[in-house]
C-alpha cells in the first residue's frame, strides 16, 4: 500500500500539507496575537504586509492543504476503524483529490479575483 | 555499542489492534487514538474557521476592527479556544512524529524538540492571551495593582 502508488502518494502529501499547516498554525496564532497590543500597535502594518499578492497566494495553497488534510484524515480514518475501507483505500483517495477539486475550484474563483483586483 | 543501536522502522499501525500490539506503552496508544478524534473534529472547526474567514468576506480586507470585534464575542472566544488547543496539540503531535522520522541522532531529536515545545507553548500562550484579551498593558496594569 505504501510502495510507490497511490497510497505512498497519499502519505506524502498528508506529510508535507501537515508539516506545512503545522508551521502555518503558529505564524498565524503569532500574528493575529498581536491585536494584544491595540488599534496602534503593529497588528495593522503586519495585515498589510500579509495582504501583499505572494502571501495571499500562499493562503491559496494553505486552504488547499487544509481540505486535502482534512478529507484524507477521514480517509485514515475509515482504514482504520472499517474492515471494509482497505479494501477500497486507492478508490478513496482518488475520491478524495476529486472532493478536494470540487471544494477547491469554487474557492479559487471566490479568492483569485480579489488577489488580481488587489483588494 | 550505544552508537550501534539499531534503529527500528516499523510501518505505522492500521488498525486498534495493530497499534495496541505495536505501542507497548499506552501514551503512543492514547496519542494515536487523539489524532483520529481530535482530526475528526478539527474537519469542522477548520472548515468553519476558513468558511467564515476567507468565503464569506475578501480576506484581503481584514484589519484590527474585524479581528477585535469578533475576539469580543463569547462565542468565538469559546470556538476559537477550542481550535487553537486541538489544533496545536495535532499539529506538535505530527510534527513529533516528523522529528522522529527524520532525526536519528538522540541528542540533534531532543534539541529540535526541546526548541519545538517551547515554541509551542509560547504560542499557545500567546493565543489564548489574545482571545481573551488579556493585553500586556492590562497585564502591567494588574501587576501594578496587586502591589497598592
Amino acid at each position: 500500500m505504501y510502495r510507490g502508488r497511490e497510497g505512498q502518494w497519499a502519505y506524502y502529501l498528508h506529510r508535507i500539507s501537515g508539516i506545512a499547516l503545522a508551521l502555518y498554525l503558529m505564524l498565524h496564532v503569532f500574528d493575529i496575537s498581536l491585536v494584544m497590543w491595540g488599534p496602534d500597535g503593529p497588528f495593522n502594518d503586519f495585515l498589510l504586509f500579509y495582504h501583499q499578492w505572494p502571501f495571499r497566494v500562499g493562503l491559496v495553497l494553505i486552504i488547499a492543504g487544509v481540505v486535502y488534510h482534512a478529507l484524507n484524515g477521514l480517509r485514515i480514518i475509515l482504514l482504520d476503524f472499517t474492515p471494509w475501507a482497505i479494501r477500497y483505500q486507492r478508490a478513496l483517495w482518488y475520491g478524495v483529490l476529486g472532493v478536494t477539486a470540487v471544494i477547491g475550484i469554487p474557492v479559487l474563483f471566490k479568492i483569485i479575483p480579489e488577489i488580481v483586483g488587489g483588494a | 555499542m550505544a552508537a550501534e543501536t539499531p534503529t527500528v522502522r516499523a510501518r505505522r499501525p492500521r488498525t486498534l489492534s495493530e497499534a495496541r500490539a505495536t505501542y507497548a506503552t499506552n501514551n503512543e496508544l492514547a496519542w494515536w487514538v487523539f489524532m483520529r478524534i481530535s482530526g475528526f473534529l478539527l474537519v469542522f472547526l477548520v472548515f468553519a474557521h476558513v468558511f467564515t474567514n476567507n468565503i464569506l468576506i475578501n480576506a484581503g480586507t481584514i484589519d484590527y476592527d474585524y479581528v477585535a470585534e469578533r475576539f469580543a464575542q463569547p462565542a468565538v472566544r469559546v470556538m476559537d479556544s477550542f481550535l487553537l488547543g486541538l489544533a496545536l496539540l495535532h499539529g506538535t503531535n505530527g510534527l513529533r512524529y516528523v522529528v522522529d522520522d527524520y532525526f536519528r541522532r538522540p541528542q540533534v531529536r531532543f534539541w529540535v524538540k526541546a526548541v519545538l515545545y517551547t515554541v509551542v507553548v509560547a504560542v499557545f500562550v500567546l493565543g489564548l492571551m489574545a482571545l481573551w484579551t488579556f493585553t500586556f498593558t492590562e497585564m502591567g496594569d494588574a501587576i501594578r495593582n496587586l502591589g497598592q
